[in-house]
């Protein structure tokens, strides 16, 4: 028996070796990148200008055309991210803020997302390597339930999302394969599919949201102008009235969702295609950064 | 509780330690406290259905003694038929009368009877196929005074509830297992190593392999119509590798955790895709269960004796029964008839036992008609899984039809953002570390063990697939 649990230590030894190699293998590979993701790309990044800078899920990431901000001369990037919630766009700001961005406006899309304040796996996952080298990311995680074993147990996150950081992606990374994440200045366009155009959003309902107060807060600590709005969803949406309903929790927030009108406009029903995203980034545009309207807009919530 | 859970990595070592340091004084405790933590595991599924497993166990254990004790023919026969009557009839409401119900109304819809099916809202209880079979040939064993009645309850309900085989086999034989736990175990640290390299193996098999190819193979059957010929090759491909991975990995854990705790169980799977004919095949694939087909049925049907069209009926009903086994499902019902129908110009030519020694390759014009053997039986063996994969036998054949079909052999860019390359080159990988120890259980024992249980580690935590989670396949049988 003696011989057995010297074997057994011996495994278990040689595991946690491998562990804590591999561990420190993944994070120095994603340390050395940023070319693959939004994510990576803020947290591996010195100081930078812009003048809008765009947060927020799929529908801020395939809304807002920065091309047409940098015609009007204004240094733009979307950092909206397919899937992301609250939760993790209120984390890249605070590391945007800890790397000493100058930033002039945040355009937040606040929406759909402000009725839940849980983390969406896919998107908090891409924070995860740089947990044990940034105390924002790990703050930001703590209260999270599998905190505890994400920061203590050397590689269980890779292990845990290994679909989204895993081998795959480690080896993508380390071999500077490119992905159009960051293409057009992190917009996404969408193609017209005629798909399925209706969708019901009645069981929702917006919550005073603890990551959309942090990120208010964010903005007023680093004085960056915050403007939120809601974008447009198809016409056939059972629950409109979601819309209103976060309107009377936040005033603040441009509700937006029906400037642009009809499917053609669409890709599907919660998100628009590229012909509506140019549409609607025009009317942003308008609305809020045309000199002669924006004196009465700019000024946001602050 | 699956063996490559957290809940099981917890559980394993403290039953471990339990049994050796403070139920190891007598083989009483010993079999007594496995059987314990063994109704403990099997409670984690649905402790309702312990009620089944306690009532299945006492069945057999009484009628065993009554058909061991009776005088009278009428009365042996009596005790031997109510068992083998309830055994069926659990299998029967559980498992297929569902199907059986549903079946019949259609066939009553199709000639112009209208009928709605009254079915049962019932969850099929895990394992209950392996269970009721191991109390099966148990009965027939003694019936047929091969064996003799156990007649201590614990180590009867230890055979039938083991832990390590209750969910997914291997479907043990009174005969290897009973006499094992009869006797008190003593510790033997190279039979528990040999334990610990299986189970390393075969978590390979199942998180790196399996589920690594279930991933694949899950998106090409989920959108077939929409997938491109090779794709649809490469689809039957990974879930040969994915139900091989996954069913001798999960035997191979089985048997590596039994060895820890001193008993050995029935080898289930022998290298099957190295295969040259079906005949091999099925010698190699699933042997527990092949074996007690072949004994419990296969034989007392004639076997290979009489006629040879008293033969073919039998390999056919062999093999269709071995299907339905799987599951109510027509699928299965035609890869069993499949298989029957591979296995045939061999049972006719009288060449199924032609390969009963491993393969070997070697740089001759032989070894090109062994290679090429072994290819076209793994094969036709892809050929098969695609039935017992596909939903229905309607989509299985427009899944074949498809390959032929579907345009272009150019790879395709799965649904699921990866690349079928890499798969690809760690199939390969597999195949190769597989063909290099097919003399042996497992790759790690021997020269450079320490080296390469490290890689299998490696590859475990670093290769394995644990965000879309997957349960073993064979726990649904």
């Amino acid at each position: 028996m003696k011989k057995f649990i010297l074997l057994i230590a011996k495994i278990l030894l040689t595991l946690l070796l491998l562990l804590v190699v591999l561990d420190w293998v993944y994070t120095t590979v994603y340390l050395h990148s940023s070319n693959r993701g939004k994510v990576e790309k803020v947290f591996n990044s010195k100081a930078r200008n812009y003048d809008v800078v765009i947060l927020g899920s799929s529908r801020a990431n395939n809304h807002f055309v920065p091309e047409l901000f940098e015609k009007k001369g204004l240094k733009t990037f979307n950092y909206g991210m397919s899937g992301a919630h609250l939760f993790e766009a209120s984390l890249m700001l605070k590391l945007m803020a800890e790397r000493k961005y100058q930033i002039k406006t945040v355009i937040l899309e606040a929406d759909l997302g402000l009725c839940n304040e849980k983390e969406s796996e896919m998107i908090a996952a891409k924070f995860l390597p740089y947990i044990h080298h940034s105390k924002i990311i790990k703050e930001h995680f703590s209260e999270q339930k599998d905190f505890k074993e994400l920061y203590y147990i050397p590689f269980y996150r890779y292990v845990d999302f290994d679909a989204l950081i895993g081998f795959r992606e480690m080896y993508q990374t380390a071999t500077n394969e490119p992905t159009n994440i960051l293409d057009n200045l992190g917009y996404h366009p969408l193609g017209h599919k005629p798909g399925n155009m209706k969708n019901d959003i009645r069981a929702l309902k917006p919550i005073r949201n603890k990551y959309y107060e942090e990120i208010k807060r964010i903005c007023k600590q680093n004085n960056y102008n915050l403007i939120t709005v809601m974008t447009p969803m198809c016409t056939n949406v059972k629950g409109l009235d979601y819309f209103e309903k976060a309107n009377k929790i936040y005033p603040e927030i441009h509700n937006l969702e029906n400037v642009i009108q009809g499917d053609q406009y669409f890709s599907s029903c919660g998100h628009m295609n590229d012909k509506g995203a140019r549409l609607f980034t025009a009317v942003v545009i308008e609305r809020f950064f045309n000199k002669k309207t924006a004196d009465t807009n700019i000024n946001g919530i602050f | 509780m699956f063996f490559n859970s957290l809940t099981f990595a917890i559980f394993l070592p403290i039953v471990f330690l339990l049994y050796w340091f403070v139920f190891s004084k007598t083989k009483t405790a010993q079999n007594a406290f496995l059987v314990v933590v063994s109704y403990y595991f099997y409670s984690f599924w649905d402790w309702r259905f312990l009620f089944l497993l306690l009532f299945s166990t006492l069945l057999c254990y009484v009628t065993g003694i009554k058909i061991e004790k009776s005088t009278k023919e009428r009365e042996r026969k009596f005790w031997f038929w109510l068992s083998i009557i309830f055994n069926l009839g659990f299998l029967a409401i559980f498992k297929y009368y569902n199907f059986f119900a549903f079946s019949f109304s259609e066939a009553l819809n199709n000639i112009g009877l209208k009928s709605s099916p009254l079915l049962l809202d019932v969850i099929l209880p895990v394992g209950i196929s392996f269970y009721t079979f191991h109390g099966l040939s148990y009965v027939i064993d003694i019936y047929y005074k091969r064996i003799e009645s156990e007649k201590n309850v614990i180590d009867y309900a230890l055979f039938v509830s083991y832990f390590p085989l209750l969910v997914a086999g291997p479907i043990e034989r009174a005969t290897h297992l009973l006499p094992q736990v009869k006797l008190k175990r003593s510790f033997d640290f190279e039979k528990a190593k040999e334990g610990i390299y299986q189970i390393i193996w075969g978590l390979v098999k199942k998180v790196v392999i399996a589920d690594t190819c279930a991933t694949y193979a899950n998106a090409i059957f989920d959108n077939y119509t929409s997938m491109n010929s090779l794709s649809l090759i490469l689809g039957a491909v990974y879930f040969a590798f994915q139900i091989y991975g996954d069913f001798s990995g999960y035997s191979d854990m089985a048997l590596g955790m039994s060895k820890l705790f001193g008993l050995d169980l029935l080898r289930n799977f022998n290298y099957p895709y190295f295969s040259r004919d079906i005949a091999e095949f099925w010698r190699r694939w699933h042997i527990s269960l092949s074996s007690w087909f072949r004994d419990y049925l296969y034989i007392p049907l004639g076997g290979s004796r009489g006629s040879k069209l008293k033969q073919v009926r039998n390999v056919f009903i062999i093999f269709v029964v071995s299907g339905f086994w799987h599951g109510a499902n027509w699928t299965f019902l035609a890869w069993g008839f499949i298989n029957a129908m591979y296995f045939l110009p061999s049972l006719l030519l009288g060449t199924n036992r032609n390969n009963m020694e491993t393969a070997e390759l070697h740089w001759d014009f032989n070894s090109v008609k062994v290679f090429f053997s072994i290819l076209a039986t793994f094969s036709i063996t892809c050929l098969a899984w695609i039935f017992f994969r596909a939903k229905s036998i309607n989509s299985a054949f427009d899944y074949i039809e498809k390959i032929f079909t579907n345009g272009t052999f150019a790879t395709q860019f799965l649904q699921n953002q990866r690349y079928s390359y890499e798969l690809l080159l760690l199939v390969l990988a597999f195949v190769l570390v597989e063909w290099n120890s097919r003399y042996k259980i497992e790759p790690i024992s021997g020269k450079y063990s320490w080296l390469k249980m490290t890689l299998c580690i490696l590859s475990i935590i670093a290769l394995g697939t644990y965000a879309d989670y997957k349960e073993f396949i064979y726990f649904q049988f």
